[in-house]
């Protein structure tokens, strides 16, 4: 099977990989970029703890093929941090306990950092609506939606 | 999986490569189902030709008609303003597919083609009397969507085809949709019933003009109440035609017993949600005439 060239940008940084067409950029992210945040799981979209930021939107990278993603930015955990500072909403999982096993938590992160991007001051059943496509099977939700309206509030402030 | 990939930059080209693979390519808009198809083995084309290169095939464009490009996705259909008001039952059957990384990338075009008989967007379009574009080097085909479904995962289109886009009326004053689905929990959740309604009330506002009623979940195929449909044209919508309305989908309609849910819950629930939906539609068409 032949392979494919790829530009990648990934938290801002140009990366170039090659690789077979049918590898998914979950795969290249965690086997050939070694950037393991992004977790792994259903492989079927259905739990959410694969997703990354594409453009800006959340999308679950077990069903993106690396090829589509090709000349897009592409966000990660890794990239949300600056300059050695947690993003507000990492500093509010911390500050709320919203973290028991922690293996869903860098995609609800991100699926919030979407979401609060787009709804900068939304509701608690907002917010519960918007993480609707990650699963968590530790929280109840409850602290995690607590975290995610104060790191709002949080990023109002810094406005 | 393993498959040579392609990336056309104009429909000509997309059309050309349908053609040179036929049956041995396949077509990648959302990719939400076929990547899972393919994950599991049920699909394994030795060819896979993506469509988000070519230009303009997420267009939605409002004018007499509205038509949405095959690659226009589900959260557009959820935040363009065209669709907030009598088309809102398109906003209310996209808002509840998957959860948002799905419908950032989830097609119109995907969900047609899949002809899932569970699709959410495909009842609402059939309500709207849509027509399907589809495009091969022999020309141009326009295929009522009613026409175009054929049974579970099976479409008239050829392989090799791209279907394009889809196209409906835009909807006269007096006029409205709604839709609902049942499921057993709120969000990312296959439907165990879907229903959509569209009403078109005389001048007077009195009479039924028009009247679509689709079903999903509930036969091989997302499919048309028709005799639902016919007991309420021409007639004033009170409540009991509505609930007759409802009985007369729920006797027509062929659900299966499945892990989901039983055959005969499935019929119960046409029966509430066809006359709910319509019921739906009279309250937005009175709240628009207020």
């Amino acid at each position: 099977m032949t392979r494919i060239a790829l530009q990648l940008s990934i938290n801002g940084e140009r990366h170039e990989v090659v690789t077979e067409p049918h590898r998914t950029l979950l795969d290249v992210l965690r086997a050939d970029l070694g950037l393991t945040g992004t977790k792994e799981n259903c492989l079927e979209a259905e739990c959410g703890v694969c997703t990354v930021l594409l453009d800006g939107r959340a999308v679950n990278a077990c069903i993106l093929l690396a090829a589509q993603c090709q000349g897009r930015d592409v966000l990660t955990i890794e990239g949300l941090e600056r300059d050695g500072r947690l993003h507000p909403l990492q500093q509010a999982f911390i500050d709320h306990g919203a973290v028991q096993c922690g293996y869903c938590i860098p995609a609800m992160i991100l699926s919030a950092k979407a979401f609060l991007d787009e709804c900068p001051a939304p509701t608690e059943s907002q917010v519960r609506e918007a993480l609707a496509g990650n699963l968590c099977r530790c929280t109840g939700y409850q602290k995690i939606a607590d975290a995610v309206l104060a790191a709002a509030r949080d990023l109002a402030h810094l406005r | 999986m393993s498959f040579y990939y392609h990336e056309p930059t104009s429909l000509a080209e997309a059309i050309a490569l349908g053609e040179e693979f036929g049956a041995d390519g396949r077509f990648l808009a959302g990719g939400t189902d076929l990547m899972i198809q393919m994950r599991r083995g049920k699909l394994d084309p030795r060819h896979v030709v993506s469509l988000h290169r070519i230009p303009g095939l997420d267009d939605v464009s409002v004018d007499g008609a509205v038509t949405l490009g095959t690659l226009v996705t589900h959260r557009t259909l959820e935040r363009h303003p065209a669709f907030q008001g009598r088309l809102r039952a398109l906003r209310e059957g996209a808002e509840v597919i998957g959860g948002r990384q799905v419908r950032n990338v989830a097609t119109v075009g995907g969900n047609i083609a899949n002809a899932s008989p569970a699709a959410d967007i495909v009842p609402v379009l059939l309500a709207l009397d849509a027509t399907v574009k589809c495009v091969s080097p022999a020309g141009e085909r326009a295929i009522p969507l009613d026409a175009f479904l054929v049974g579970p995962g099976e479409t008239v289109r050829q392989p090799g085809e791209v279907l394009t886009s889809v196209r409906f009326p835009a909807l006269p004053a007096r006029s409205a949709t709604a839709f609902l689905k049942a499921g057993r929990r709120k969000a990312m959740e296959i439907s165990v019933v879907c229903v959509a309604a569209r009403l078109v009330l005389d001048e007077e506002g009195e009479r039924c003009v028009e009247a679509r009623i689709a079903l999903g979940a509930v036969a091989p195929r997302t499919s048309r109440a028709q005799s639902a449909e016919r007991a309420l044209e021409g007639r004033t919508p009170t409540p009991e035609a509505l609930r007759q309305a409802g009985r007369l989908a729920a006797a027509e309609c062929r659900p299966i017993n499945d892990v989901r849910a039983s055959a005969r819950y499935r019929a119960h629930l046409v029966e509430t949600l066809v006359s709910r939906a319509l019921g739906r539609c009279l309250e937005r068409i009175a709240e628009e005439a207020a």
